[in-house]
């Protein structure tokens, strides 16, 4: 009971002012002022061509942390070298009380330090997602020195380069180990929104800082993810960016509310009714026979659902980049679309329509309530706005967190949108067994009407496109340390790798791989995740590999053959005084045989986009695919 | 005629009769198939006319020797695509071809003058090949020769008007009787119509590619259109970024930080990342064109030949694996590619050799022992480092043990020649060089 007195509040007020003192004094008010948690920081919410309309300037809320000018931080370092102009740009220093008082900089074209502190931003704010998802502290990848070797021992921190190309193109490159963001003039006949042949900054859209900081944390959690060993590998990369930057859209109150108003509650119509039309009083007709029309009578583009608008306007593609519902479900595209951006938006669009259905689950009942009384079906007032605006934001939460989370169910190497599929259904089951919204229904049916289908699945239901989990105790990894929430020491990484290594070589057979060569563990990542029930559920990533060179060349070098295996797992809760041994929950596998070897050599070999850096490993080059797009 | 009795003595030695005889003009196609024509003689088919990089300076000589070969008489003609080192010679011998009666002329579908997407297509790549050619001669930087070859592919030569010139040859031909020559434009899966003359020889054709994919059509398209919006060599851009009031010489990096990297390994890694968006525009416009390459297959007297002219993946993928490599049910060679290649006589080299116009697939399912042909010369395109060189050495290597040696390239010499290079065969049995500047096979 005494200890329950001491942390309690009343017990803090209740302490003697005047007792002797003590080295310590925990009972007074400290002067000291706490550091705040978090740093309020201006951004785009979309990018600069959408002005000061509504919602367009945000305040992004990222974890506090004491910054040096860059803005350099633990994560982060932004360093605005114009590779072109070859100069520097001087750094913002955001810890400047000027600034911090007002909350960062207002947003501006033209101080390029208002673009450090964007990327900053929105970059911190990505990965803060998802480290929340994953319930992990996330790393980059190694960064490799000229000759090919990792470089330890230093702060590693994701280079941001704001200015770095004059190009109409931003990447993400393991060679810089950062991210290159380009500007570019916008086209002088079809700019769009912007004037024609002004200067249009990726760093400035919020989209695209948010998909290259994807790419960067994705390479980062897996080491031969992004080897383009299939069609759907570099298709796969680019939605799941895309993803992750649209959910994000879902977040954003203010634009969600008015896309509710103008779609009388239908998120996912592709064109927004023009302000007019919406506005209570407004009669659209009468304007329509005076021949007027102002600015509020155009229509624009749903901006929840395209992706970085201004970079496709100024390019003059008429709109956004990409839009995730620009197709009605069909089965042929799948078979016949291969550039990567366009088969990635297949399976975005899988994703969003199930995103929709769930939401229109969730919303249907409060529209009903509301239009029961006989009101206008499209009018949506704004408490209903703000209820269903709760249900959308919500439910896009919850699927980009399973999305994030699925990345540790894919296999570690060679990625289907079939595998991608079985990892989303098992990652949600996992967190969310009773799926009271039809979550797992919904994604289901949505891939199936987009013909993803999950190549080795013998039915299309939930039990057969789960990865089959082994019975607890099966396969156990016994003395696997898992640290706690922050991370392994490096004597538990020590240990952990060397365990893992000789307990790979001793199973080799039963997980499906060659007794030879050896079995790499590129990672294992503890995590620490809140499941349904409120439970914490303690549980391990590791990546096994097992590589064999093969004959054939790419045209970025021989072609590896590698098999793979991810497993989860389980850290079992402790009986009694007694703890079992970690078993192996999930083994999801790609093993080598005939057929895919023969489609590897083919694919690598074929590949126009694979790249082999310096230390050798072959990857998606960004810089080609995103070049104009 | 001399070769015409040639080939009347030729002919009762080989099972078929046909000659397909490859003109050396350097690193460009010109090919000429001849078959026993019902009547007696030999009825010809030329496919292709040109040359670009490496140009040997010959082919209004080659030219003048089609001529005596054929008498000036073309059944078909055959134009794969519109690059320069396809049918240059078309523009700067036009002379010579204007007395030649051509009875019909093939081209792909992305040729047709009726059809919208086609014309947009070919109006969007020409631009753009302009707009680089400008752009790369303005920079005027090391190493952009094959760019600028690029650009000057899909351009053509200034003798004869480039390949707008040559395409007005190839509308403009007479047949024998003084009408203008029919053109068609193929897709594949289309029925060819054969001249009266080919078809009485009892030559059958039939034609694989391109597809009809609007697909692809819409991935050419955009492609086309990115160059022309990506401001590549545009000198024009944004001289000051932001105010000079912002420009630091140095980054200050905190003095108590170690970074990753120095600020000069940071900029160095930066420069060396830009994208060279006008090498890229040069290498995607080169592609596009050659994936517009219509492939013909032949079969005449149980033997089978294949043209493919300079059909990459996206062209052939469609043949090869009934749809998208790699996309579901599309990973393997159908039955029926399996079945075409199984029983190929000929292969006429697609792309001077190059990786990514005769998929390893390809070599692998064909017929050991069929003869293939290959036009090209090394060091005019790619890199023995990337792996991108043309012709691709191990490609040469793993074709010439599928055909048992029995390749022959257009950069090869007759025995004996004082041109003989060193480390390059001589031209040996199956084939025969009878006529200077020419290597010729009899099936």
């Amino acid at each position: 009971m005494a200890a329950d007195a001491t942390v309690g509040p009343e017990g803090a007020a209740a302490a003697p002012a005047d007792s002797a003192p003590p080295a310590l004094n925990i009972y007074d008010p400290s002067l000291k002022i706490p550091m705040p948690q978090w740093r309020p920081l201006k951004a785009f919410a979309y990018d600069p061509s959408r002005g000061r309309r509504l919602g367009n300037c945000m305040s992004v809320s990222i974890r506090y942390e004491k910054l040096s000018p860059g803005p350099i931080g633990d994560r982060f370092a932004v360093v605005d070298y114009d590779g072109a102009q070859k100069t520097y740009y001087a750094p913002v220093d955001l810890d400047d009380p000027a600034i911090l008082i007002q909350g960062g900089l207002d947003p501006s074209e033209v101080d390029p330090r208002f673009h450090q502190q964007m990327v900053y931003a929105v970059a911190s704010e990505t990965l803060e997602r998802f480290e929340a998802a994953l319930g992990r502290r996330v790393h980059w990848r190694h960064a490799i020195d000229a000759d090919g070797r990792q470089i330890t021992g230093r702060k590693d921190r994701l280079l941001l380069h704001p200015h770095a190309l004059r190009e109409a193109n931003a990447f993400y490159s393991p060679d810089v180990h950062g991210i290159l963001f380009g500007y570019f003039r916008a086209s002088m006949t079809d700019p769009g929104q912007n004037l024609p042949g002004q200067t249009v900054f990726t760093c400035l859209s919020h989209d695209i800082v948010a998909h290259e900081t994807t790419h960067a944390i994705v390479d980062g959690i897996r080491t031969y993810f992004m080897e383009p060993t299939n069609i759907d590998v570099a298709a796969f990369h680019e939605a799941f960016a895309d993803l992750a930057a649209l959910f994000r859209h879902f977040s954003h109150r203010e634009t969600l509310i008015d896309t509710l108003q103008k779609t009388g509650g239908r998120l996912y119509a592709l064109h927004l009714q023009s302000a007019s039309a919406v506005a209570p009083d407004g009669d659209p007709a009468d304007r329509k026979k005076s021949g007027a029309q102002i600015q509020a009578d155009i229509a624009e583009a749903n901006p929840l659902i395209g992706l970085a608008n201004q970079f496709g306007e100024a390019s003059g593609m008429h709109g956004s980049l990409r839009s995730a519902l620009g197709t009605p479900p069909n089965s042929t595209d799948i078979l016949t679309v291969t550039e990567p951006h366009s088969r990635g938006s297949i399976l975005v669009a899988a994703v969003f329509d199930a995103y929709f259905s769930v939401y229109l689950a969730r919303a249907t009942p409060l529209l009903r309530i509301y239009r029961s009384g006989g009101r206008h079906s499209d009018d949506v007032p704004t408490a209903l706005a703000e209820l269903l605006a709760a249900e959308a934001s919500r439910t896009a939460e919850m699927f980009f967190t399973v999305c994030a989370r699925s990345l540790d169910y894919c296999p570690p190497v060679d990625i289907t949108f079939g595998d991608f599929l079985r990892a989303l259904i098992t990652a949600d089951r996992d967190f969310y067994p009773n799926d009271t919204d039809g979550v797992r229904d919904a994604l289901m049916q949505a891939f199936r009407l987009r013909g993803i289908v999950a190549e080795d699945a013998a039915y299309f239901s939930e039990g057969s496109l789960c990865w089959p989990e082994i019975e607890a105790g099966l396969l156990p990894v016994p003395g696997l340390q898992f640290g706690d929430p922050n991370g392994l020491t490096r004597d538990e990484q020590d240990h952990d790798g060397d365990l893992l290594r000789k307990w790979a070589k001793d199973h080799a057979h039963i997980l499906g791989f060659d007794e030879e060569p050896d079995i790499e563990v590129p990672s294992f990542h503890p995590m620490f995740r809140v499941g349904q029930d409120g439970s914490l559920k303690v549980e391990m990533v590791v990546e096994l590999i097992q590589t064999r060179a093969d004959e054939a060349m790419s045209s970025a070098g021989p072609v590896p053959l590698r098999s793979g295996v991810t497993l989860i797992v389980a850290r079992p809760p402790s009986e009694g005084r007694k703890r079992h041994d970690p078993y192996v929950r999930y083994a999801i596998a790609k093993r080598l045989d005939a057929p895919r070897e023969q489609r590897l050599r083919t694919t690598l070999a074929a590949s126009e986009i694979a790249r082999q850096g310096p230390d050798g490993r072959i990857t998606i080059d960004f810089c080609l695919i995103h070049g104009g797009a | 005629m001399a070769t015409a009795s040639t080939a009347a003595g030729d002919s009762a030695e080989t099972e078929a009769g046909v000659r397909i005889r490859m003109y050396r003009v350097g690193f460009g196609d010109f090919f000429l198939i001849s078959v026993p024509a019902a009547a007696g003689g030999m009825a010809h088919i030329l496919v292709d006319c040109g040359v670009h990089a490496h140009d040997l300076g010959v082919i209004g000589a080659a030219v003048q020797q089609l001529k005596e070969d054929t008498d000036g008489r073309l059944a078909l003609v055959i134009m794969t695509h519109r690059h320069a080192d396809h049918i240059s010679g078309f523009a700067s011998a036009s002379d010579i071809f204007k007395t030649f009666a051509v009875e019909r002329v093939w081209m792909s579908w992305f040729e047709d003058p009726g059809d919208g997407k086609a014309l947009r297509i070919q109006a969007g790549i020409a631009a753009t090949a302009q707009h680089l050619q400008a752009a790369l001669a303005a920079r005027a930087a090391p190493g952009d020769d094959e760019y600028l070859r690029m650009a000057g592919n899909a351009l053509g030569v200034a003798k004869g008007g480039g390949n707008a010139g040559a395409l007005v040859m190839l509308h403009s031909f007479k047949t024998a009787d003084g009408s203008p020559t029919p053109v068609d434009y193929y897709a594949a899966g289309d029925t060819p119509a054969l001249p009266d003359e080919l078809a009485a020889a009892g030559l059958e054709a039939a034609i694989l590619g391109p597809p009809r994919d609007l697909n692809l059509v819409a991935q050419m398209d955009n492609a086309a259109h990115q160059y022309l919006t990506s401001g590549a060599g545009d000198d024009n851009g944004p001289a000051e970024l932001f105010s000079p009031a912002y420009a630091l010489a140095q980054f200050p990096w905190p003095k108590d930080d170690q970074p990753l990297f120095t600020p000069e390994e940071i900029e160095n890694r930066i420069v060396a990342s830009q994208p060279d968006a006008l090498a890229a525009a040069a290498q995607k416009a080169d592609n596009a064109l050659n994936n517009q390459s219509v492939v013909v297959l032949f079969t005449f007297a149980g033997k089978t030949l294949l043209f493919s002219g300079d059909a990459q993946w996206g062209n052939w993928a469609n043949f090869l694996f009934g749809g998208a490599i790699g996309t579901p049910g599309h990973t393997g060679l159908t039955a029926q590619s399996r079945k075409i290649l199984g029983n190929l006589d000929f292969y006429k080299v697609g792309h001077h050799g190059s990786t990514n116009a005769t998929p390893m697939d390809v070599v692998k399912a064909m017929k050991a022992g069929c003869v293939a042909m290959c036009s090209t010369d090394p060091g005019a395109y790619g890199n023995p480092a990337k792996g991108t060189e043309v012709p691709r050495t191990p490609l040469l290597a793993a074709l010439m043990a599928k055909t048992g040696n029995q390749l022959a390239r257009s950069d090869q010499v007759p025995v004996g020649s004082v041109l003989a290079t060193a480390g390059l065969p001589a031209v040996a049995a199956p084939f025969k060089s009878e006529t200077p500047g020419t290597i010729d096979f009899w099936i």
